[in-house]
């Protein structure tokens, strides 16, 4: 996986976090589940250091999507975008190095991450 | 949605070898069989949930839990360890029983909440059963979470 793509992945991931830890509706329900929510401070600081590992050029894309839609990558599911729905061009789609090079939906932006889709087997 | 119907005997481990709350979230995130670079974000990410509160919700049960871009369906996976693991539980007790649940963060956050919630009730039910720690198979397991739904 390209490194960027992993920081952007684990960003993400934090931005979600905060964004349920901030909630108070959520973290009401958290809560009333038996999870206790605090230290918020220590997260944003786990951003902010994930953010310094960006690329300068990615780093200013990341802080566009994050301000435009709250998050800044998109899992793709078969082959739809999952930041605005729209299917991803085939040229793209079809790449063997789709999650080893960053690529970005052009649609809406936002990079994308093809989820690894495994089978149920029972 | 059925705890019993999203998890697989396959995604169970009786036997949890690890013995502190990193390796045990590393051993758990294992048996999902994501890629080594999904794997290792997913750890990162639950050892950051860690920071807001542990997870551990007392009564020898955890519960590590997010929501993941490098998953797209909800995924479980439980573990029992026979010693049980120093997790800073609430009630500071070891933690013995873990239950994975990762989400992915796509669709309604709520389904997730909800089975978050329905773990955390099977969870405790399961801790007081005397028959938890003879269970040898996945399956058994499995089973007696089914019992607990009814």
């Amino acid at each position: 996986m390209n490194s960027q793509l992993q920081v952007l992945i684990a960003l993400q991931d934090i931005l979600l976090l905060i964004r349920d830890a901030k909630d108070p509706t959520r973290k009401k329900k958290y809560g009333r589940i038996g999870f206790k929510i605090s230290n918020l401070k220590s997260l944003e600081d786990t951003q902010a250091k994930l953010e310094e590992q960006l690329d300068p050029a990615i780093r200013s894309q990341y802080v566009r999507m994050k301000q435009r839609y709250g998050r800044v990558v998109a899992p793709v599911i078969n082959a739809v975008c999952h930041g605005c729905f729209v299917t991803i061009p085939s040229a793209i789609r079809g790449a063997e190095d789709r999650n080893k090079k960053l690529y970005r939906c052009e649609n809406c932006g936002m990079f994308l991450y093809w989820v690894e889709e495994q089978p149920i087997l029972r | 949605m059925n705890l019993s119907k999203l998890v697989l005997p396959k995604k169970i481990n009786l036997n949890l070898e690890a013995t502190t709350k990193e390796a045990v979230i590393e051993e758990l995130v294992e048996m999902l069989r994501l890629s080594g670079p999904a794997s290792k974000t997913l750890v990162a990410t639950l050892l950051t949930r860690e920071y807001l509160g542990s997870t551990g919700v007392g009564n020898g049960i955890a519960i590590p839990h997010c929501r993941s871009l490098v998953v797209s369906r909800v995924r479980i996976a439980i573990g029992r360890s026979r010693k049980g693991i120093p997790y800073k539980s609430i009630d500071k007790k070891r933690a013995k029983i873990f239950f994975l649940i990762v989400a992915p963060p796509v669709g309604d956050p709520s389904d997730y909440l909800i089975v978050l919630g329905q773990v955390a009730q099977v969870a405790k039910k399961l801790a007081k059963d005397k028959r938890l720690p003879k269970i040898k198979t996945g399956q058994e397991l499995i089973d007696l979470i089914k019992e607990f739904e009814k």
